[in-house]
């Protein structure tokens, strides 16, 4: 066999590095640790400000079920019309429309 | 032992029946399962053979492992020439079929020519008999089997069906079985259909001898230990699926109003969590159930709780339906996502391509490129819950135009509409993309284009992609079996090592798919799963085939190799926007305007995106062309194919 017996598999020795009580942010650059309190439905990230409900799989499991809608639909719309808006000088810049 | 499993060749215009055994050196170059099917695909069908015509071959198989001591060896593969897209077509399921199948004697099936009237095939313990359908075309999937239960007094007997859409050759007809598993995509059910062939029922009680039984029972205990510890699946154990579409949706990964948008805002009512609710209300706590061998249990069983269809009972739904009859057609409501998987699920028809055809008309409608005469005076815009499930029956039984015109598959309904109606169909190769926008995940993006059947999450997603991993845990899953020392990102986002990791997701995925695992168990939604380093003991226990990691990845390679030998003979060029390794140009034209924060204004770089397909077929060891080199080939043993060895 390809392995010897006792010694374990790269899958398996990444499982010894879970973490339990934590959901990563959505927000892809962000991604940081969330700690929600425990039964807590609602977690806000300390580094991004978005803000998720949060949903217990079992008490040591909690997963983001969603945004806040209100709160992060605001952030989106705010984001897009800066990246429209930088897009559209840029674009300035270089004599195009 | 699992190894003395045979093929049988079944001709349905003469009735001729040829069983053969599966010789060691086909097992050990191509193991089984899709692996297989590939090849005797490719072995078994000429050139440019029509999707609808009796020379194609419907191939029917389970996983080497199938019906072993191993975990979730459950699937069922289905492979054919494709009539949606005229290139690969495959699809692959959970359920209970591929076992009995292997009780009953058999891994494979090869099916060809045509039934003069409906007909299905029984096969019991090792006899294979054609039989008269007469009586049951015409019928629902459910109802088929439970029609073939009474016809033959046993309700122990497994059937892979169609409904009536295969009957109605839609492009996306299913193989169907159960309530809900779903042998999707690429249109197999209507290869089926067109070959008069209603079911394929299986009953088996001839044991599969195990090689080392007792440690194979042991080695399995760790395995499941491994599986039922993630906690990706204690999250499929409690949700289901649908939690991949609801943390999608949250961070803006998901296509809305066919693809005008990448969230569905306020989705609350078709969210995991109300989905369980309803189960649990309908079904009460214990709804949860599993496929063949499987401790995940990711398939909830439900009640429509309201409406037209209230009270009727189904399974799921996958997280595909919620994007097909939600967000994509503008849908936030839980009875049409569970009435819509219903009746895709009783018709037989792939829930993801009905949801994209509808979504798809619904745009060109918006747009004016449909008219109202054309929907026979339904108004097709996005969020008519009423119009969304309407048009799943007319697709099905072909009603009216429209319903006609979408039952043929995207290209083709796009040239029925005219106009630039093309530049609004979101697919690849002709199959339209799953639910899920890729715009700012570009190894998401690679994945979709370059799979072997059309836009699809199955074949090489690097899903772990989006878990933000850090670089020496990516590092020690993507340099095993063979070492990697490229670059690798944790930026799920950026564009650097992404071809490498859709590279290994493809083998990794190939090589499930030719065991016959699901891929539940591997390296697909969970870090920790097991991959090649596991699977040579589970290999050797079950069937005494001693491989090494490195040696089940190169069979995964020289596997996609020969899918990708079938497209390139029916025609697929690189750059072709019908049949080609692209995206639809919205990826690279219109950015995300909703979702996170670092989503918002995400679109896929075309020169960055090209770099990576150059990368990608590198890896593979094609030219830029994306055929494969000579050298490849020889090193695959792939240089004479078609070689004819069963």
């Amino acid at each position: 066999m390809a392995r010897e017996e006792n010694q374990l598999t790269g899958a398996e020795s990444l499982q010894k590095t879970r973490t339990f009580g934590k959901v990563r942010c959505h927000n892809p650059s962000c991604m940081e640790r969330i700690v929600p309190e425990q039964g807590a439905d609602h977690a806000k990230c300390a580094t991004c400000g978005m803000e998720f409900r949060i949903f217990w799989i079992n008490p040591k499991l909690p997963r983001i079920r969603g945004p806040v809608w209100d709160v992060n639909r605001k952030i989106a719309q705010d984001r897009f019309k800066e990246v429209t808006e930088a897009k559209l000088k840029a674009a300035e810049k270089k004599g195009g429309k | 032992m699992a190894l003395d499993r045979k093929i049988a060749y079944i001709n349905l215009t003469t009735g001729d029946i040829e069983v053969k055994p599966i010789p060691m050196e086909v097992r050990k170059k191509f193991l089984g399962g899709r692996g297989l099917d590939a090849y005797l695909l490719y072995n078994h069908t000429e050139k440019g053979c029509d999707p609808l015509g009796p020379d194609n071959a419907l191939i029917i198989s389970g996983g080497i492992l199938c019906a072993t001591l191993a975990s979730a060896t459950a699937r069922t593969h289905v492979m054919a020439k494709s009539p949606l897209t005229g290139l690969l077509g495959s699809c692959n399921m959970g359920g209970f079929f591929a076992p009995e199948m292997a009780w009953a004697g058999f891994h494979h099936l090869v099916i060809k020519g045509k039934a003069e009237k409906p007909c299905y095939i029984y096969i019991n313990n090792g006899e294979i008999e054609i039989r008269d359908a007469a009586n049951i075309w015409g019928k629902t999937v459910t109802d088929t089997q439970w029609a073939i239960h009474d016809e033959l007094n046993d309700k122990e007997v497994k059937s892979l069906v169609i409904g009536p859409a295969g009957e109605n050759l839609v492009a996306y007809a299913n193989v169907m079985t159960g309530v809900k598993n779903a042998g999707g995509r690429t249109g197999m059910g209507a290869v089926m259909g067109s070959k008069n062939l209603k079911a394929v029922s299986c009953r088996g009680t001839m044991d599969v001898k195990i090689t080392h039984p007792m440690e194979a029972l042991e080695y399995n205990k760790k395995f499941i230990e491994q599986i039922t510890g993630a906690k990706v699946n204690q999250t499929q154990g409690t949700l289901g699926t649908p939690f991949i579409w609801g943390a999608t949706n949250s961070w803006g990964g998901v296509r809305t109003e066919n693809f005008r948008y990448n969230q569905l805002e306020y989705a609350d009512d078709i969210e995991p969590e109300r989905i369980d609710e309803i189960a649990t209300e309908t079904m009460g706590p214990y709804h949860m159930a599993g496929c063949f061998g499987c401790q995940v249990h990711c398939r909830a069983q439900y009640k429509i709780p309201s409406g037209k269809y209230k009270g009727k009972y189904d399974e799921g739904p996958e997280y595909t339906s919620q994007g097909a009859f939600g967000a994509e057609v503008g849908c936030r409501s839980a009875e049409t996502v569970l009435a819509g998987n219903h009746l895709v699920d009783q018709f037989g028809m792939d829930n993801l391509e009905t949801g994209s055809m509808i979504a798809w008309a619904m745009e060109c409608f918006e747009e004016g490129l449909i008219t109202k005469e054309q929907t026979d005076g339904i108004d097709l815009s996005f969020g008519n819950d009423e119009a969304v499930l309407e048009m799943i029956e007319r697709i099905c039984y072909r009603k009216g135009w429209l319903g006609d015109v979408l039952a043929k598959g995207g290209i083709p309904a796009s040239k029925n509409v005219g106009k630039d109606s093309f530049d609004y169909l979101i697919q690849v190769k002709g199959m339209a993309n799953l639910h899920s926008d890729e715009r700012g995940t570009p190894a998401l993006a690679l994945n979709i284009a370059t799979s072997s059947r059309g836009s699809d999450h199955l074949r090489s997603r690097p899903a772990i992609d989006l878990y933000h991993l850090p670089e020496k845990v990516l590092r020690k899953i993507y340099s095993t079996p063979v070492p990697y020392d490229g670059p690798l990102s944790s930026e799920h986002t950026e564009y650097v090592g992404k071809p490498w990791q859709v590279f290994w997701q493809e083998n990794c995925y190939m090589a499930v798919d030719s065991l016959g695992i699901c891929k539940y168990h591997t390296t697909f939604l969970g870090a920790t799963l097991p991959n090649f380093e596991n699977w040579p003991k589970v290999l050797y226990l079950n069937t005494g085939i001693e491989m090494t990691p490195e040696e089940i990845w190169e069979v995964a390679r020289r596997n996609n190799m020969i899918e990708r030998l079938f497209n390139l003979r029916e025609g697929a060029t690189r750059n072709d926007p019908e049949k080609g390794d692209v995206l639809n140009h919205r990826y690279h034209d219109e950015p995300c305007k909703r979702g996170a924060i670092d989503v918002i204004g995400k679109y896929i770089v075309k020169d960055k995106f090209d770099a990576m397909v150059d990368e990608f077929y590198e890896h593979k060891g094609l030219d830029k062309n994306g055929i494969p080199k000579k050298s490849t080939l020889k090193e695959l043993g792939l240089e004479n194919e078609p070689s004819h060895l069963v």
